[in-house]
């Protein structure tokens, strides 16, 4: 692959380690609360361990030690967090195209350890540069899940030393979907998606009793959100221009760390990923065997 | 004494592997089925708005629904101040680590001050 690199394999993992090094730090406050909860919850720091491994899900792992926490049944357990691990179906379905190619193994080791943050790097990584590689996607994935499991042990760990305040800890799992929220809403569609799943979510939450409520709710909404912009694109004169797909206002940033670079870089991709979708759509279509071992290098 | 603790590590490998399914299955079988198949491009622009509409009500349900699902307006006051502390945050900074940590301390001084 890399013949035209002059010390390609040593010089790769550094690189693929700068890129998800953002990631990894970003998981470290985040793990150690998740490691907190779970102790809290009952599980030792070996369970802990095993969970972050096998999960590798922090909103999973939060709901999974509040679940604990209150003695739910097995069956709302694993329910709950079937339909909260549901969201990857989306995730996956979106980066198969990129890894198609790949060996039986490969997918399942890369699904297994797939999740929204290192979706986020590699779906932007592999829309953009050209040289990123399947395996290179399975190293971001790698690294994340060691920063994870590492800081969710530490956390359990610390978690039986010090006391803290359960709900204080409880929040960060809001913090960070509201993160995620801020990031994705781009347009102003977006953002009446968001307020209308909440309220559905309110709302099928107190119907149903259950966490099958914030299925339904995001079922209903992501469909309205794809309804209203089919219907702009199709009927609307300028649908660029409508005031649903226009771009909410977004201020200056100051600083640049390397976090902000990335964010930066991914709603430029975003923004440019419609676009591309249909152009690749349309490549696919005339010349099929895209190069489909390796993609090879300029220099 | 004994018994009950080998239970509870029986109990949580249990609850481990549950989850562990529960997991995997959701992220292994559409790669899986996608890796052999085009995606429709519908479903494709649909479940462009899974997430935000997830992560949406994943919050309200942190906020103003309590354990036994009954919507409670203003029970969690702490958070709704910090969960707008973190939206703004996030908004100028773009960062997760600092949104996350923000809103921790955002909640802990709350919690102590109302």
């Amino acid at each position: 692959m890399a013949k035209a690199q002059i010390n390609p394999e040593k010089a790769r993992w550094l690189e693929v380690l700068g890129v998800s090094m953002p990631l990894c730090l970003s998981y470290i406050p985040i793990g150690l609360a998740c490691g907190i909860l779970l102790h809290a919850a009952g599980f030792n720091f070996i369970m802990i361990l095993l969970v972050s491994v096998l999960v590798f899900s922090g909103g999973a792992q939060f709901i999974l030690a509040s679940l604990l926490t209150v003695n739910s049944p097995l069956s709302t357990i694993f329910l709950s967090l079937f339909f909260l691990e549901l969201r990857y179906a989306l995730l996956g379905s979106s980066l198969s195209k990129y890894i198609k190619q790949e060996s039986a193994r490969f997918i399942l080791v890369f699904s297994a350890s797939m999740n929204d943050e290192n979706y986020a790097i590699n779906y932007m990584k592999f829309a953009t540069d050209k040289k990123w590689t399947p395996d290179d996607a399975l190293l971001v994935e790698r690294y994340s899940l060691a920063a994870w499991s590492i800081s969710n042990m530490v956390g359990g760990l610390i978690g039986g030393a010090i006391s803290i305040d359960l709900e204080v800890v409880d929040f960060a799992l809001t913090a960070l979907f509201l993160y995620m929220i801020v990031m994705q809403v781009q347009n102003h569609l977006s953002f009446v998606i968001c307020i209308l799943a909440s309220i559905l979510g309110v709302y099928f939450l107190v119907l149903t009793k259950n966490t099958l409520g914030l299925i339904i709710a995001t079922l209903l909404a992501s469909f309205v959100g794809f309804a209203v912009e089919n219907t702009v694109r199709h009927h609307s004169k300028d649908p660029s221009n409508n005031w649903f797909l226009t771009k909410m206002f977004r201020p200056q940033i100051t600083k640049t760390t390397l976090e902000d670079k990335q964010a930066q870089e991914k709603k430029e991709i975003k923004e440019a990923e419609k676009l591309e979708n249909k152009i690749e759509n349309v490549v696919e279509r005339h010349d099929e065997p895209k190069d489909d071992t390796q993609h090879h290098d300029e220099g | 004494m004994e018994q009950l603790l080998s239970n509870k590590i029986f109990y949580h490998i249990i609850v481990i592997i549950l989850a562990a399914i529960a997991a995997f299955i959701p992220r292994y079988l559409p790669v899986l089925f996608f890796s052999t198949r085009k995606i429709p491009e519908w479903f494709n622009e649909w479940m462009k708005y899974v997430p935000v509409s997830l992560f949406a009500t994943l919050v309200v349900k942190g906020i103003f629904v309590d354990s036994s699902y009954n919507f409670i307006a203003f029970g969690h006051v702490e958070q709704i101040i910090a969960a707008l502390i973190v939206i703004v945050i996030a908004y100028f900074t773009r960062s997760m680590s600092i949104s996350v940590i923000a809103g921790l301390v955002a909640v802990w001084l709350l919690s102590l001050a109302l």
